[in-house]
Order: structure tokens, then sequence, then C-alpha cells
């Protein structure tokens, strides 16, 4: 009993150590932009659900891509922490929504593969959070401005310099990303059309063969039944 | 350096808290692919939680098997955590590298069907998600170590073009392969089929001249 006890004080202190380092961490200057991007097999007939965390007035971008699997298509449902299903999409091949602004809670991106039977999907999806909660936050990271601006150039604008290059490079990434996957799915679907070609023609080949001399040894089986028949 | 160290595990922990996080089954083993050049330094960060915080009764023992397969589908790596670590591990060959997880939590038998949420946070590059951590008075630190980010961030993109274009030029030969495959077996079914077809009527001829038919 008092074990327990002051384990729950020791849990309650570390919560409130930790409250406190989040809490200084955001105001000095957490970057604001969170982005996750996941390649996953999702195996036929099943549903994968993944959970993201998110804040209040954040805005939320998800887009999905299947890159493997016979037919290309994917089910998703997007699910708000209160149980809305606010996104429903039936066998689509890719997608990108906007959530804005977002509730406190955590959001459920559901993957459906159930309609196929027979073929896993490889799918690839990204969530980009644009946390509005620290953007005006930073201003406390520089102290003592004063001691550059001999220079001509304030601090405060190459701070800012380097805030807009910080966001064009996250964008860049960003966009990398999605061409990455593009190349994916097209490089599957190249492997697989080799294959197929191979397997078709020499199909192919076998078959006209096979025709070929069954044509021959029919006709001549019909010519020597007529001959029975007739003598 | 005690406090500091606590004070960046505690951070990750809430950072990780933030994230995403999927259900894994007790037994059940989860992978990610990730399409990995060269040569890059990759680092995980997870943490391992009961699906019903408030259910957790018992001092159970969770922990996880991180397994890592490079594109020939080995194993690299291979390594046991407790419910919350860290794994790197750089890739030594360019292609799709599986990154799996496996609860071998050991009380799980007890409760049946239970489940675990996963935080996962994989990043690849060597730029260090704790540059935040490292807060000084000093002007010129504070900018050098934005500087040194933004490089990283650069040389991060840099490298992924550079296999970008790798991939496109396997993508190349992969297209020109099928383009002469398609050509080649072309030029060999019409060349069997006129020989058949040849073939079919010689033997039909003779047949006809052998019963005097003809």
């Amino acid at each position: 009993m008092h074990h327990q006890h002051r384990m729950m004080y020791v849990s309650a202190g570390l919560c409130l150590l930790a409250c406190l380092i989040l809490t200084v961490d955001l105001t000095l200057g957490l970057r604001p932009n969170k982005n996750i991007a996941f390649t996953f097999i999702l195996p036929a007939g099943t549903t994968e659900c993944f959970y993201q965390t998110t804040a209040r007035e954040d805005s939320m971008e998800v887009d999905y891509q299947v890159i493997a699997g016979s037919g290309l298509d994917v089910g998703f449902v997007l699910i708000s922490p209160s149980g809305y299903r606010l996104i429903s999409d039936f066998r689509r091949s890719d997608g990108i929504h906007m959530v804005d602004p977002t509730e406190d809670g955590d959001y459920r991106l559901c993957f459906d593969n159930s309609f196929s039977k027979l073929s896993e999907k490889m799918v690839f999806f990204e969530v980009i959070i644009n946390s509005q909660s620290s953007i005006g936050g930073a201003q406390d990271e520089w102290v003592d401005m004063t001691m550059m601006e001999s220079t001509g150039y304030k601090l405060e604008d190459i701070r800012a310099k380097i805030d807009t290059v910080y966001q064009h490079l996250e964008r860049t990434r960003q966009i990398q990303t999605l061409l990455r996957t593009f190349e994916a799915r097209d490089r599957y679907l190249l492997e697989d059309n080799l294959w197929r070609v191979s397997f078709w023609s020499c199909v192919n080949l076998l078959v006209m063969l096979a025709v070929a001399v069954t044509q021959i040894y029919t006709l001549q089986r019909l010519f020597d039944n007529t001959k029975r028949v007739c003598t | 350096m005690g406090l500091r160290g606590v004070g960046f595990l505690l951070q990750c922990y809430l950072v990780l808290a933030t994230g995403m996080y999927f259900d894994l089954g007790e037994q059940e083993e989860k992978c990610i692919i990730e399409e990995i050049p060269e040569d890059t330094l990759v680092t995980g960060h997870f943490l391992l939680e009961p699906w019903d915080l408030k259910a957790l009764t018992h001092s159970a023992h969770l922990g996880v098997t991180a397994t890592v397969k490079d594109p020939n589908h080995e194993v690299q790596m291979s390594k046991r955590y407790g419910k919350f670590g860290k794994f790197t591990f750089t890739a030594h060959a360019s292609g799709q590298h599986y990154l799996c997880f496996q609860t071998n939590s050991t009380r799980f038998s007890v409760f049946a069907g239970e489940r675990l949420k996963l935080h996962l946070d994989v990043q690849m590059g060597e730029h260090s998600t704790d540059h935040h951590a490292v807060k000084t008075k000093d002007n010129m630190e504070t900018l050098e170590n934005s500087l040194t980010h933004l490089i990283d961030q650069m040389m991060y993109i840099a490298r992924q073009q550079e296999y970008q274009r790798e991939k496109e030029e396997v993508f190349r030969q992969i297209s020109e392969n099928t383009n002469g495959k398609v050509l080649w077996w072309a030029v060999v079914q019409t060349s069997i089929l006129l020989s058949v077809g040849f073939w079919q009527m010689k033997r039909l001829k003779d047949f006809f001249v052998a019963k005097k038919l003809v």
C-alpha cells in the first residue's frame, strides 16, 4: 500500500517534470512540422489501422498510395477521436486528404483490403502535421541581439531566412518522398509486365505447337476412320 | 549529465507519445518497409505501451524484438529491447529494408488477446533529433546548430536524389529489356507460325498422296 503510494508520487513527479520540459521545449522553438511516412504490406483480406495523435487547431494532411498488388486499390477510412467517420474511400489507388482544424486526440487511419481474397497490397502513406501551437514561440531563442547589429544584418533576419529555408527543404523532402513512391509503383508494375510477357509468350508458343500437331493428327485419324468405315 | 540524459530520454518519450502508433497483438510481427540508399544511418525510436493504460494492474514485462532485414531478405540486425528503446543501423546495400517488430512480453499469456500500442519514429540520415535539446545562450552556437541542421537536411535530399537516379536507371533497363523481349517473342512466334503452317501443308499433301485421294 505504502509502496503503491510512493510509486504514484514518483510517477506524478516525473509527469510534472515531463510537462515542464515539454512546455519549455515548445516555447523554445520545436519545429512546427511533423512528417511520418510508412510503407507496409497489407495482407489479403485484412484491415490495418494506424493511430496519430494531434493537438487542437493543428492541420493534418494524409496521403496514401498503393505501390504493388494486383488491382492497385485499397479502401481508406479516417475516423476522428470523437468517432466520426470523416473520410471514406472505397477502392482507390491513391488519395490526398486534409483535416483542418484537428481535434485533440487520436485519429484513426484504416486501410482495408478485405475485398481481395488473394492479393496482398503494399501501401505507402504519409501524415504531415502542421502544428499551429509553436509557430510564434521561437522568439526567446535569440537573446542579446544587440551584439550583432553592427554588422548591418539583424540576427532576426538571419533567423527568419533560416526558417524559410528549412520550411522549403521540408517541402522538398515531402515531394521527393511522393515522387519516390510513384517511381516504386511504376517499377513494380513494369517488373510484373516483364514476367507476364515472358510467361504468356511461352504459353502461346506451346499452345500453337500443340494445336498444330493435334490438327494434323486429327485429320489423319478422320481419314483413317472413313477408310475403315468405307471398306 | 545524468539530468540531461534523463531530460533527453523524457523528451524522446514525449515526442514519441504524440506520434504515430499502431496496435500489435501478442506474438504478432508487424513490418515496415523502408527504401534506403546504401551507407545511410537509420535511427528508430519506439515505445511499447499497453492498449488500455488504466487496465495495467500487474507489472508485465514488456519487450520488443526489432529485426532488420536487408534487400536480400537476410537478417541484418535482431535485438531485444525493453518497452522503450532506440535502434540504429547502417544500410549496406541500397534497396528495400524490412523493419519488423515483435513483442516478446512474457506475462501476456495470462491476458490472452490483449493488444499493445507500439509508437514508432524512424529517421534517416545523420541529423540528430536532439539538436533542439542543445539550448545555449550563445547566439553563434545556435546559429551554427541551425546551419548544421540545414546542411544535414540538404545532404539527405541530395543523397535521395542520387538514389532516385540510380533507380531510374534500373527502371529504364527493365523497360528496354521488356521491349526487347516483346519484339523477340513476336518475331519467334511469327516464324514458328509460318514454319508450322508449311509443315502442316506438306504433311497433309504427303498424306493425301499416300492415300491416293489426290
